[in-house]
């Protein structure tokens, strides 16, 4: 033990670090669930309804049964005893619809799962499925959410003729004071449309049942293995610690697999009846037609205000497209919105009313933003509608109404309180790297040439780090496990199971610098509740905000112990763990981890009151949600004869609190801005009056390619979190949240010059033309 | 969905009329159609294959023929479902003489459902378009002959 002299290396934190996923990921050698191969593994292919409402007559399986290869064919007569799909959500006087995992004598949205044919191989699946009979008798069915709530309009579910599954008012401060004192109300009506999550990778479910054992294990593209597990074991009467629930490489969720889904437990019984493994994965089409959709808001809203430009209050009636049943959290994701009415603004006054509303149509539930991103549209509209109404322009119309830093923490009308921020700091930076003066005069040159040139602007705030506990269905906290092994080298578990996050890196990053090690010394492992304790997920930009300071909890449980081992070892009291090694203050001499590590396993000797081993876990409860905020920018060009829409400058400032690894955050608010696009430009998912979805694949749903993306100028400001000792606040969703609003801002803008105040999205070249004629969008 | 069109026989109004009243001459005609059976007065089973964007499959469907005002006009409802969705038409056809031939005009509503739907919806119109226009093309040609 000699003595050691310790150079202070840098910090991993902070730091443009590559992804540790990545060489797997563009290698092709990541295990994803398709990959997945067993022996004696079956395939299932599931018969669903091409109608979007029926009576199901009767079902006739025989001749898919007499198919050589298939071994089983199921319906909704022997499945329905499993439990039904769960809703996670409540809220008062909530109407909840049983959901059988197939369909028992109705079905209620085109997809629904009818039968399941389980065959030796996929294309016999495939064909056995073709040859079940099933004898629909169609009924009238209703996708337009403002229809269904017409007297009249065909009930999605005969008992509640009405089609309401909820209402939901919330109130806070005294709107009707604030629209009395009013001088100035402009109302606008504003729909967020449907849109279709589209992960790369489809869902796809794995089970294996051992009848020795009588355990299961299901493989399933989720974003919540813990949840789905105790979710699972529940509608399977499966005692919890009979089943395992593994997510293995996922390949993106958007929210889309932070659900249980009916195929999930149907493969689960698939497996325990035919004591075989069974493989389903979700073609592209079964993925648009019954994984949960996105969004699906038409809002009216009323904002009251002073002529000077000061925002009194704000009205909401929301409709929710709510689709034909709840999934896990449907009914909640509206009051979401509701919390995120406010934005980044001072106002007190707030009134919502929703109405959720049954279709004939797949359920809407968590899609990027979830909630937030139709309630930042909202607002953000508003307040350029506002600015229009009185001629005054967005940026200083925004700052005159933002919440000024010492105003932190800041409680909302709607019940939150805003953790920290400094709303002037993105949004005068987005001003400087756009120079802003500069585009509106290059814009009123544009416009004295005939040209629609528009500049818009958006500032947007969001809800991240889900959740505190109360303030979720499922408990909101997260769970971290750290175990040193005895040659010192160090696994990370977390119980928040990324989906494309990079936590296997920004989590090796903060272990490593707690620890004083380096980046290849830590291995970040997730996803198999085998594994890792229970956790509850990745959703609500929780992943670094919530897992991540259970990590550092952990991290600092552990290093306790680490001290304790090293003054045993060092027989000194003085000892301080700095750089990776235990260092007697006294005498300079040292130890490393892997000698103290190894030495908590030999446990020839153990320090008073210390176990042997060197391993902590952590639960973290966050006291708090955290609350990011920034600014986009967005500079458009409108092709006055074709209606085509350009987007030449992207600039998106963002504020996440403080930022673990730049180059993930960039990658973050890129793809984030890349879905906020296809919202505001190109995507819809149509159902005909019918309930057929239109928009049933690739070629009729537009999700943004690479060639219609503009370069996104990803800055940031740094406004620590209090929130949690990491200070970091979440970015997940920041791309999807404050698009749309900055996009739409931009083409109104430059569309205001023939009086267009407002565009409903998808702003499609065919919707622009038209309004260009003089029509109606 | 609505549709709609014209098309000139060359054959006298009666003549036409009673042609696209005869299930032989109807089975011949219709693009993909594997028979044409009596089951009523005026009701048919059909067998027709039908080819929509990437997807192609069987139906299984009645044909129904009814406001018959000979040689003037009737009705024709056609429902089908197979393994690729289901479709529903209904239309009215009008007969005048016209040029020496005979004019026939149709109107009607055509609703689909299931995978034709989701993925073949945009083809539809051009799809049901040239596939009545094929109808009458081999129709003009029985008349021929």
């Amino acid at each position: 033990m000699a003595p050691t002299i310790i150079t202070k290396t840098e910090k991993l934190v902070g730091q443009r670090i590559r992804r540790k996923e990545d060489p797997r990921l563009i290698t092709g050698t990541a295990t994803y669930v398709d990959d997945i191969q067993m022996q004696g593994m079956h395939h299932a292919c599931i018969v669903r309804s091409p109608y979007a409402a029926a009576k199901i007559a009767g079902i006739d399986t025989k001749a898919a049964s007499a198919l050589p290869g298939v071994v089983a064919v199921f319906t909704g007569a022997d499945t329905k005893d499993v439990g039904p799909v769960p809703c996670g959500a409540s809220l008062p006087g909530l109407r909840v619809p049983y959901h059988h995992i197939l369909a028992v004598d109705r079905t209620y949205f085109a997809g629904h799962p009818v039968a399941v044919v389980v065959a030796t191989d996929r294309y016999i699946a495939r064909d056995g499925a073709e040859l079940v009979e099933v004898d629909y008798d169609p009924l009238p069915a209703v996708a337009d959410p403002e229809k269904a709530l017409e007297a009249g309009a065909p009930a999605v579910h005969p008992e509640w003729a009405d089609n309401i599954a909820f209402n939901f008012h919330q109130e806070g401060g005294d709107t009707a004071k604030a629209f009395a004192e009013a001088e100035v109300v402009v109302k606008q009506r504003i729909t967020s449309q449907r849109l279709i999550p589209t992960a790369m990778e489809t869902r796809g479910v794995v089970a294996d049942y051992n009848t020795g054992d009588e355990a299961l294990t299901v493989y399933s593209s989720t974003q919540i293995p813990h949840l789905l597990r105790t979710l699972l074991a529940q509608m399977l009467g499966l005692p919890e610690h009979h089943l395992r629930v593994v997510a293995p490489e996922v390949g993106g969720g958007f929210g889309s697999k932070l659900n249980v889904y009916a195929e999930e437990a149907l493969m689960g019984f698939v497996a325990m009846r035919i004591g075989k493994p069974v493989k389903w994965i979700e073609s592209r089409r079964e993925n648009y037609l019954c994984t949960i959709h996105g969004r699906g808001h038409v809002d009216y809203y009323e904002m009251a205000a002073r002529k000077d430009g000061t925002i009194l209050g704000l009205r909401l009636k929301l409709i929710q497209d709510l689709g034909a049943y709840h999934q896990l959290l449907t009914p909640a994701i509206p009051t979401l919105s509701v919390l995120m009415m406010p934005g980044l603004y001072r106002f007190k006054n707030i009134q919502a009313d929703i109405v959720g509303v049954f279709t004939n149509c797949v359920p809407t539930d968590a899609y990027r933003g979830a909630g937030r991103p139709e309630a930042t549209h909202g607002i953000e509209r508003m307040v350029d509608i506002l600015a229009a109404e009185l001629k005054m322009d967005p940026v200083e119309i925004r700052m005159k109404n933002f919440i000024q830093p010492e105003e932190f923490p800041f409680a909302t009308a709607t019940g939150l309180i805003y953790d920290s921020g400094n709303y002037d700091a993105p949004l005068k930076k987005a001003l400087e790297l756009a120079d802003y003066p500069g585009l509106r005069r290059r814009q009123a040159e544009a416009r004295k040439q005939g040209k629609l040139m528009g500049v818009g602007v958006s500032t947007y705030g969001e809800i991240c780090a889900f959740g505190p506990s109360p303030a979720t269905p499922a408990g909101g906290w997260e769970c971290a496990t750290v175990k040193i092994d005895p040659s010192g080298k160090v696994t990370v578990g977390t119980g928040a199971s990324p989906h494309g996050q990079g936590e296997e890196t920004t989590f090796a990053q903060i272990a490593a610098d707690e620890l004083g090690v380096g980046m290849d010394d830590v291995v970040v492992v997730h996803g198999d509740t085998a594994v890792v304790p229970y956790g509850i997920g990745t959703f609500g930009s929780r992943g670094t905000a919530v897992g991540g300071p259970a990590l550092y909890y952990a991290l600092q449980k552990l290093k306790e112990k680490i001290k304790k081992f090293g003054a045993m070892l060092l027989e000194s009291e003085d000892v301080t763990f700095v750089e990776g090694r235990c260092v007697c203050n006294r005498s300079g001499k040292s130890v490393s981890l892997a000698e103290v590590a190894g030495a908590s396993y030999r446990a020839m000797k153990l320090p008073p009151g210390e176990d042997p081993g060197m391993q902590a876990t952590y639960f973290w409860e966050p006291p708090n949600f955290t609350f990011p905020f920034g600014a986009h920018i967005v500079v458009t060009e409108v092709d006055a004869d074709t209606g085509k829409i350009a987007v030449s400058r992207y600039i998106a400032v963002d504020d996440c609190g403080k930022i673990i690894n730049p180059l993930l955050v960039d990658g973050q608010v890129h793809g984030g801005v890349a879905q906020g696009l296809g919202q505001a430009l190109f995507e819809q998912a149509v159902y005909d009056e019918n309930g057929q979805l239109l928009t049933g694949e690739l070629m009729d749903y537009a999700i943004p390619k690479a060639t219609m993306m503009p370069w996104v100028e990803s800055h940031h400001t740094e406004t620590p979190s209090p929130v949690n000792p990491l200070g970091v606040k979440g970015v997940g969703e920041a791309g999807t949240i404050g698009c749309t609003p900055a996009v739409v801002n931009s083409v109104v803008d430059a569309l205001s010059v023939l009086g267009v105040r407002h565009i409903d999205m998808p702003m499609t070249p065919e919707k622009i033309w038209t309004l260009l004629q003089g029509g109606q969008a | 969905m609505k549709i709609g069109g014209v098309y000139q026989l060359p054959v006298a109004r009666d003549r036409a009329y009673s042609m696209l009243q005869d299930p032989a001459i109807l089975a011949r005609c219709i693009p993909g159609c594997g028979g044409l059976n009596r089951t009523a007065g005026n009701e048919y089973n059909m067998q027709m294959k039908l080819a929509l964007a990437s997807i192609s499959g069987l139906f299984e469907g009645k044909v129904r023929i009814t406001e018959q005002n000979p040689p003037e006009s009737f009705r024709l409802a056609v429902e089908g479902k197979g393994k690729i969705g289901f479709m529903k038409g209904d239309g009215l056809l009008r007969l005048v003489d016209k040029d020496g031939g005979t004019e026939v005009s149709y109107v009607g509503d055509v609703q689909v459902g299931g995978t034709i739907a989701a993925v073949g919806q945009r083809l539809l119109d051009t799809t049901a378009k040239m596939m009545i226009k094929r109808f009458f093309d081999q129709l003009a040609e029985c008349a021929g002959q």
